[in-house]
């Protein structure tokens, strides 16, 4: 809103009213007298200085005023709830007296009202309650409900005026249902600031059902002694029929032209929802006991059906929002890539999850906007700072977001909901300002404080004249449902993506596989091993090893390794693989099959890189031909001891368009082994990849000549963290 | 070998040889290379006519790491920025990644900050 109510008075005068003791005020209204007494004695500690004048003496005890039948009726009812002994009719001096009985302070309180003088408009109502019952439990809407209630308290009550007043989020009324005297002017529509009932007031209405003023010009009537002498305090009335009000309050009603007042709360789920406020202008008004006990009645049970009947007004809304939200969810399920496409031009869109004029996706890192939205650049900016502020619902942006005022005409309001994931990601919906027209009753910002020798104090309103202002910068308010949906499709995307995580794994894993040799060819008088470890953690590396035998006798032995991990290396892991076999068919050597495969990378791969070693073994002879495409040398153990080959290398695949690899050549003999292994093994231990190939090397000079048996030794040996794959292929003469 | 104190990875923007430049800290490796990647993009997009990408201080590098040194040229490449990457001898992990990949055959590789200044005087005119 462009000017919050409260903030148009003075703090310090508020502050005063909310001072203000009302459930303490030490004075009753002069409609009955208050007898504070002790029990069991009944011996009276309090009274309101009227009780001489209704009882014709002054009081002690209360068997010095009631009759032995009456007596005996008052005290057999304490001994129980004393709801069930409210009201008792009694006898004083010829004159009958609903007696009301409370306890407080650790006294009993009782409050004498005379019949006489009661309205009884309600004689026969007993007899209808159950008419009224039905009625009220029939109504489908709220509109109806309180319709209903406002309609039946005024016949209960026979006030001029019956309203049904809600409460909104910031404790302003809104007058939703009346009844009232034909000549009235209709109050219904109108709006009252929050300001017009203090929070101290709402607290009490929270637990005190109702209230009466039958005659708002009355004069206090002070308690006898002003304080509890066990308690040293006034008396506490905040239970009390009879409190004295405030003399705010009385001014205020004076100002509207009220003469008598009552008002029964309706409360759901212990909080203060709204009042059924009564009021009469003709003259003082008090219906009897019976019937303001009515009228409570009614208000208690409107209050239980209030739940069900606002959550049924709601419903068409909430079946729409839950229909989408189940296509959206069948999309999201069918779409596992490509999400942000299917939701933003979809058949069903994330708009049209819920009433809004724009919303904004943003999925692995791109934004797609629907409908009307804030310009692409402020859309993150605005949702991140929401989600910051810990706001991420707000139908008026600028109270949170002051710079964000500009956006009013398309973001007033911003729901906006993260999708889980760690990715930044988010979903959010906008809805333009609505210029709202409110008509309160009376201008809710005129001063209020009035000074006094005391300082400023709060005064009443004196205008009620139908006052219109314009509400700016607020978007229609989103409702829970709404916001559930939202955070359920959040939820769903997360899924989504976990298990589209889990799927590509899953291919990847078996692309990997199909890379990999179930079974190694034999090669005559030589033996060979491999092992390849794949990463422990839940992602596949880009490791590859083949074993191509060439039409001249010659074996290929190949040991690659592409940058990268996941679907993606797995996807150029096998491309390159199927090309170096190609290559290695085609190619007089292995260094020209090396050339061949970094041509395919820098025309088909940009970007990519890779280091493939490449051994050609001639099983005739033992001659080897030896390739390197920037990977880790190969390790040439001998009976001499181990060593890594220098020569014959070249840059890894990838970085140059034309490489050029080199070849270097030697003849296998005797127990001489080959090992080819990729980085994983090597390059997370302790020390770094240095320390991890001198380890290497060591250990390889002292192991077992047979391929199997050396590979596990040098596992054994290098243990390497499982945070990588990492292949190992031996080679030795048999 | 002495080990830098422990930085699990950090790009920030310093000057090095009186360049602009990008000093990385901790392990370069499949995890962080992006964000090396998002800084040079941002360092591009204020078009220097030259910057340095200084591994002083980079404890690790992986391919995944080298290959974004690769990307990190080509890019600087094709914006016209001249561009250095500091990987001094002494820092060894990084180096024999480096020199077993061959690297410097698509990335300037430099030695030192002296090398740097060299290229600066030999440019001018």
């Amino acid at each position: 809103m462009s000017s919050a109510v409260p903030g148009a008075l003075p703090e310090e005068a508020l502050l005063r009213c909310a001072d203000e003791p009302i459930a303490v005020p030490g004075a009753v209204q002069p409609h009955g007298v208050l007898l504070a007494v002790t029990e069991p004695d009944l011996a009276v500690v309090v009274a309101s200085a009227n009780a001489q004048e209704l009882f014709g003496r002054s009081v002690a005890g209360l068997d010095q005023v009631l009759g032995a039948a009456d007596l005996a009726a008052l005290r057999g009812g304490l001994a129980g709830d004393l709801a069930e002994l409210n009201p008792l009719r009694v006898q004083v001096s010829g004159a009958e007296m609903d007696v009301v009985v409370h306890r407080a302070d650790g006294l009993l309180l009782t409050e004498w009202e005379p019949v006489f003088g009661a309205e009884q408009v309600g004689a026969a109502w007993h007899r209808r309650l159950p008419a009224v019952l039905q009625r009220l439990s029939a109504t489908a809407t709220l509109d109806e409900l309180t319709d209903v209630l406002a309609r039946d308290v005024r016949t209960v009550t026979g006030f001029d005026r019956v309203m049904v007043y809600r409460f909104d989020a910031e404790w302003n009324g809104e007058v939703i249902a009346e009844d009232r005297r034909e000549d009235l002017e209709p109050f219904l529509g109108l709006r009252y600031p929050a300001s017009d009932i203090p929070a101290q007031a709402r607290a009490l209405y929270a637990t005190n059902w109702m209230r009466i003023i039958p005659d708002a010009g009355y004069r206090p009537v002070p308690l006898d002694p002003p304080l509890t002498p066990s308690t040293g305090r006034p008396l506490d009335l905040s239970g009390a029929m009879l409190r004295s009000v405030s003399p705010v309050h009385l001014e205020y009603l004076a100002n509207m032209g009220v003469v008598a007042s009552m008002s029964v709360s309706l409360i759901d789920g212990g909080r203060l929802w709204g009042l059924i406020a009564c009021h009469h202008y003709a003259g003082p008004h008090r219906p009897s006991y019976a019937d303001r006990v009515a009228a409570e009645f009614l208000g208690r049970t409107a209050s239980l059906l209030l739940p069900t009947t606002v959550a049924a007004g709601e419903q068409s809304g909430i079946v729409e929002v839950a229909s989408r939200q189940a296509q959206l969810a069948a999309v999201v399920g069918r779409t596992p890539r490509g999400l942000a496409a299917a939701l933003a031009d979809g058949e069903v869109t994330a708009l049209d999850l819920l009433p809004a004029g724009g919303a904004a996706v943003r999925l692995d890192g791109q934004l797609r906007l629907l409908g009307a939205t804030p310009p692409a650049d402020r859309v993150e900016p605005l949702v991140r700072a929401l989600l910051a502020a810990g706001r991420p619902v707000t139908d008026a942006v600028s109270g949170v977001l002051p710079d964000a005022a500009d956006l009013a005409g398309t973001a007033s309001g911003v729901l906006a909901v993260e999708v889980p994931g760690g990715r930044e990601d988010f979903l959010a919906w906008f809805r333009p300002e609505t210029v709202r027209e409110v008509t309160w009753g009376g201008n809710p910002y005129t001063s209020k404080t009035a000074q006094t020798a005391a300082g400023p104090r709060l005064s009443p309103r004196r205008s009620f004249d139908a006052w219109s202002e314009t509400v700016r910068e607020t978007a229609q308010p989103w409702r829970p449902h709404e916001v559930a949906a939202a955070r359920t499709l959040a939820g769903d995307l997360a899924d989504a993506a976990l298990s589209r995580a889990a799927e590509d794994n899953r291919l990847a894993g078996a692309l990997q596989r199909t890379l990999l040799l179930g079974e190694l060819p034999a090669v005559p008088g030589f033996a060979l091993a491999a092992r390849y470890l794949p990463s422990a953690e839940d992602v596949v590396g880009g490791d590859w090893y083949d074993l191509v035998p060439l039409p001249g006798g010659t074996v290929s032995i190949v040991l690659g390794d592409v940058a990268g991990h996941g679907l993606a290396a797995a996807a150029v892991t096998a491309q390159l693989r199927h090309a170096l076999r190609a290559h290695l068919l085609r190619a007089p050597g292995p260094g020209a099959a090396l050339d061949g495969l970094n041509e395919v990378i820098a025309a088909l791969l940009p970007g990519e890189m890779a280091t493939a070693v490449v051994v050609e073994l001639d099983p005739a002879t033992g001659d080897v031909v030896i390739a390197n495409a920037g990977h880790l040398p190969v390790l040439h153990v001998t009976s001499a001891g181990a060593q890594f080959l220098s020569d014959g290398r070249g840059p890894a695949l990838g970085l140059l368009d034309s490489a050029g690899y080199r070849e270097t050549r030697i003849r296998l003999s005797g127990e001489d082994r080959l090992l080819l292994f990729s980085d994983g093994l090597v390059e997370r231990g302790r020390g770094g990849l240095e320390s991890g190939l001198a380890a290497l090397r060591e250990a390889a000079g002292s192991a077992a000549a047979e391929p199997e048996a050396l590979l596990d030794a040098l596992l054994a040996a290098l243990d390497p963290p499982r945070t990588d794959d990492v292949t190992l292929l031996g080679i030795a003469r048999t | 070998m002495t080990r830098e104190p422990f930085v699990l990875f950090d790009v920030e923007r310093t000057t090095v040889a009186g360049r602009p430049a990008l000093t990385v800290r901790g392990e370069l490796d499949l995890a962080t290379a992006p964000q090396l990647g998002n800084a040079v993009d941002a360092q591009l997009a204020a078009v220097p006519r030259g910057f340095v990408l200084d591994l002083t201080h980079t404890v690790f590098m992986d391919s995944s790491g080298a290959r974004e040194l690769v990307r990190s040229a080509r890019k600087a490449s094709a914006a016209g920025v001249e561009l250095h990457v500091l990987a001094p001898h002494r820092n060894g992990p990084v180096r024999l990644t480096i020199d077993l990949l061959e690297l410097g055959a698509a990335v300037p590789i430099v030695e030192s900050e002296a090398s740097i200044g060299l290229a600066e005087r030999d440019a001018t005119p």
